[in-house]
């Protein structure tokens, strides 16, 4: 099992190369389909906690090993990126350039790798390696008008969150002498003197990637430049790489520095709710909107792990994956919009019930699932973050109000965009579009087959969670 | 008084290299091939003794001033590389200027064997010297530079010298060996005093702050191979010579005075490297400038000895210097090395634009090189070295990874600049030459990125 480890971080790389080397956006579709079904295949024969691990010294002195191990947390995450790598590599396959494919098997592989990762020397390279080829998707695929402001911050913000994260990385590296993470997470973390500098510093980093207010501002702007492939990584992936590494990582190796700073990261993570909902009320731009509804969707995800107890830890990752299956949906819906109305401004649209039925039905079965309609999977994450709020008691009490205030007002800015783009009479933009085609539709039934699922069924996920290491 | 004997084998790879130069001065048309064998001859001679025992010769007592052990004779390859390397990009060449750069390769092989205070400087001058002409280029620029490396040199190796004749007269010795113990009992003020004079002057080849100002005027001016040469090699010297005072000579005795004028140092070189670097409209300017910034970087594992628990571990503090030193030139010599294919001169960035279709091969090396610098993968080598350094300092000094922190995020907004020109602007012509040397450098490169052992074992130094 452990070769199919390797295969699963491997082949979206080998793809990637012969991808750009071959020019031929099916090579990459392959490779990206033979890496789902290496990640599918992970489950099977697994033993308890950790499911299977690989080790080959890489460079001892600087402890880097090539280790990798999978288990219930981040196994979910790595079919998640595996299957939007498919999504979107098919995707550009029928219209956009090889090297666009090149580049985003580049992003799925690296990413895998990051989920994948045990020792945190290769983690750190991993979540490096993401940055270069998603500046290249933003920066030469975006957006013409704002493309090179957007990839430029993407770049500074991610390249200055990594290495505080790098620097928190060895310094827990240091003092334990070991750089597994699964060690030093069964040796309980750090030291207690150093878990909050080492908390600290994980988390400035992952904060920026996941993001959290105040550190968000790069990720309106990348989604908005970078093409609909892009956002979806942006989205379904890269926010990933920020919680997964919250929860696990910096959580794991400095529980104690993650209970002291718990208070501070709930507020953050409350502000940022409510400020994201305010800010999507008074946006006008599909994208932009989506993309700051994220913003406070992944604050739900902090404030869920920051309440420390287990149910919070369980939403988190729930909602984590949630909001991984919705968002990109809604990109990838979003995207289609602006490819056949060439805008994106809600106040140019409209109708689009009338014009395109079923891009409007998908459009809103999505929004309902991120507004955390009961039944879908935005739901339960939401639910039990405010309950593991509650739970805590005292001013806690507060951040759980604002957590409800902000899944209100969540409610209130998706439907205020479904009334903008589907309802009233069809807007110029929209008259005559296109409706949706078969393999946009078998492109789409993925996310919302699991958005269902997940809503309908949450048990097994939880219990998947359950059983992983943390 | 009986003479001692000489371990004439451990001093092989000089006499090699000492040979070449003087073969080089004679050999008229064959010079460029002599000299090309001959280095390679040293460099195989510097790795079949870094595979045998540790040889020491040159003893006074238990004290040696010349040891051949596994680092020094890697160290001692990598100069005959390099300068082979730079042979390599010369294109034609007369046998005075083939013999000047052997001369200095002679001084480099030395320099990473001594471990005397003399020993040192002599070797830092020998590698130096030679240049003093080779910067020049005719004309009233390359005078400028000379005049201007002529200068900047001299008042450093006086500074330098002057500090080692403090430490000397506070300890009564120039061994490193001796000076660990006697330092600490030595009065504080002279010890001070000579090792703030002594790093400062040394700090200079390594065109740290705030003897850096020569760095982007002479590269600059200089032909490229040359510049090549300076960016790599020499550089090399720079830091070798820094390390090992403070390593095998100041550490034990007088750790906490050299941490902290290596911590200004380097915070000054990390600042004012990247500052500048940031407004740099040429390549050449670009490098230079961020190649001040890097030897920041260099310097500030060992700034780490400024704190307790730094000093705890100073062969830590050592290796990772060295190892980010190694990484560091290897990657400034594939971005100068590449730049001399497809230019003439260094010119101005976005005359580089679309070189990636003009020249694919030396582009890539570049490209390589310029993400390595700016520390991201896949060019895993420029990684690893931050890795090295981070690691260390996250234990030893976090203040000071938090500053080379904020330094690699500066760094990355003109390195990407430079990259993404390369890969998507357009206008360069070029046709690339010495296609074998580009090929050879980007192999290296591409080893230490796969391989990082090649490089991380033969820089772990203990004590």
């Amino acid at each position: 099992m452990g070769l199919i480890l390797v295969a699963a971080v491997a082949l979206p790389l080998a793809g990637a190369v012969l991808t750009w080397w071959l020019r031929r956006s099916g090579v990459g579709v392959a490779a990206a389909a033979l890496a789902l079904a290496a990640v599918a295949l992970l489950p099977a024969a697994r033993g308890p906690g950790w499911w299977h691990r690989v080790d080959y010294p890489w460079a001892p002195s600087i402890k880097l090993d090539f280790a990798l191990t999978v288990d219930g947390v981040s196994w979910p995450l790595a079919l998640l990126t595996a299957l939007l790598g498919l999504l979107c590599c098919i995707h550009n396959a029928r219209t956009g350039p090889p090297v666009l494919t090149a580049l985003l098997l580049a992003v799925q592989g690296a990413s895998t790798a990051v989920f994948l990762a045990d020792n945190l020397i290769l983690f750190f390279i991993a979540f490096e390696a993401v940055l270069l080829p998603m500046w290249a998707v933003v920066y030469r695929y975006g957006d013409p008008a704002t493309r090179r402001h957007a990839a430029a911050k993407f770049a500074l913000f991610t390249v200055a969150g990594s290495l505080l994260m790098a620097t928190g990385l060895f310094a827990a590296a240091a003092d334990t002498g070991t750089a597994s993470l699964a060690q030093i997470i069964a040796a309980g973390g750090v030291d207690r003197d150093l878990s909050l500098a080492v908390f600290t510093l994980l988390a400035l980093g992952f904060a920026v990637k996941a993001p959290l207010w105040p550190l968000h501002s790069w990720l309106p702007d990348a989604h908005t430049a970078a093409p609909t492939v892009g956002s979806v990584l942006l989205a379904g992936v890269l926010l990933k790489l920020g919680t997964y590494g919250l929860i696990r990582v910096a959580g794991g190796l400095a529980p104690d520095g993650a209970a002291e700073a718990a208070g501070a990261l709930g507020v953050l993570a409350a502000i940022g709710i409510i400020v994201a909902s305010l800010v999507c009320l008074g946006q006008g731009e599909i994208k932009r909107l989506i993309a700051y509804s994220s913003v406070g969707h992944m604050g739900f995800v902090v404030l869920a792990f920051a309440t420390g107890t287990e149910a919070g830890v369980r939403a988190a990752l729930f909602a984590n994956l949630a909001h991984g299956l919705i968002t990109p949906l809604l990109f990838f819906l979003a995207g289609a919009l602006k490819d056949r109305t060439r805008t994106g401004l809600l106040a140019e649209l409209g109708g689009l019930r009338l014009a395109a039925p079923a891009l409007a039905g998908l459009l809103g079965f999505a929004s309902l699932a991120s507004l955390g309609l009961p039944g879908l999977a935005g739901f339960w994450g939401e639910a039990f973050t405010v309950y593991a709020a509650v739970e805590r008691g005292g001013a806690w009490f507060a951040l759980a109000a604002a957590a409800a205030l902000g899944a209100f007002l969540t409610a209130a800015y998706l439907l205020r965009m479904l009334k903008h783009v589907s309802h009233g009479p069809p807007a110029p933009a929209v008259e005559g579009v296109a409706g949706t085609s078969r393999t946009e539709i078998a492109l789409w039934s993925p996310l919302v087959a699991a958005t269902l699922a997940l809503g309908l069924a949450p048990g097994p996920l939880l219990d998947l969670f359950a059983t992983g290491v943390l | 008084m009986e003479s001692q004997s000489i371990d004439h084998a451990a001093l092989l790879p000089l006499y090699l290299a000492a040979a070449t130069a003087a073969v080089a001065l004679f050999a008229g048309r064959a010079a460029k091939a002599a000299t090309m064998i001959g280095l390679a001859a040293s460099g195989a001679a510097a790795i079949w003794l870094a595979a045998g025992p540790t040889r020491r010769t040159f003893a006074v007592d238990d004290w040696f001033s010349f040891t051949a052990d596994e680092t020094a004779m890697g160290l001692a390859a990598l100069f005959a590389a390099l300068t082979l390397l730079v042979a390599a990009i010369s294109g034609r060449t007369e046998s005075e200027y083939l013999f000047l750069l052997a001369v200095s390769a002679a001084g480099g092989i030395t320099l990473a064997s001594s471990r005397d205070l003399i020993t040192l400087i002599v070797a830092v001058e020998t590698l130096t010297v030679p240049l003093y002409v080779l910067v020049a280029r005719p004309g009233r620029d390359g005078a400028e530079a000379g005049v201007t490396f002529l200068i900047a040199s001299i008042t450093a190796s006086a500074t330098a010298l002057m500090g080692a004749a403090l430490l000397y007269s506070a300890a009564g010795t120039v061994h490193f060996a001796g000076l660990a113990p006697a330092l600490a009992e030595a009065h504080t003020g002279l010890v001070a005093a000579g090792t703030a004079l002594l790093l400062g002057g040394l700090a200079f080849k390594l065109a740290a702050a705030p003897l850096h100002s020569w760095a982007p005027l002479v590269l600059e001016r200089a032909p490229l191979p040359i510049a090549t040469y300076l960016a790599s090699a020499s550089k090399l010297g720079g830091a070798i010579a820094v390390i090992w005072v403070v390593h095998f000579g100041l550490a034990a005795g007088a750790g906490a005075e050299a941490g902290l004028v290596l911590a200004v140092l380097a915070v000054a070189s990390i600042a004012v490297g990247n500052i500048g670097a940031l407004v740099q409209r040429r390549t050449v300017g670009l490098l230079a400038w961020s190649g001040i910034a890097h030897a920041g970087y260099v310097l500030a594992p060992l700034a780490a000895l400024s704190t307790a628990s730094g000093r705890e571990n100073p062969a830590a503090a050592a290796s990772a210097a060295l190892a980010y030193a190694v990484f560091f030139v290897l990657l400034e010599a594939g971005a100068f090395a590449s730049l001399t294919a497809v230019r003439d001169d260094g010119g101005r960035i976005d005359e580089l634009g679309g070189l990636w279709r003009a020249a694919p091969g030396p582009a890539t090396v570049l490209l390589i090189s310029v993400i390595g610098l700016a520390g991201l993968p896949p060019a895993l080598a420029g990684t690893f070295a931050k890795v090295a350094i981070l690691e260390w300092l996250a234990s030893a000094a976090l203040w000071m990874a938090i500053v080379v922190v904020a330094g690699a995020v500066v760094g990355l907004a003109y390195y990407l600049r430079l990259a993404r020109t390369v890969l998507l602007g357009e206008g360069a012509r070029a046709r690339p030459r010495f296609t074998v040397a580009v090929l050879a450098a980007g192999l290296v490169l591409a080893a230490a990125s796969l391989a990082p052992g090649l490089v991380l074992e033969f820089t772990s130094m203990s004590q």
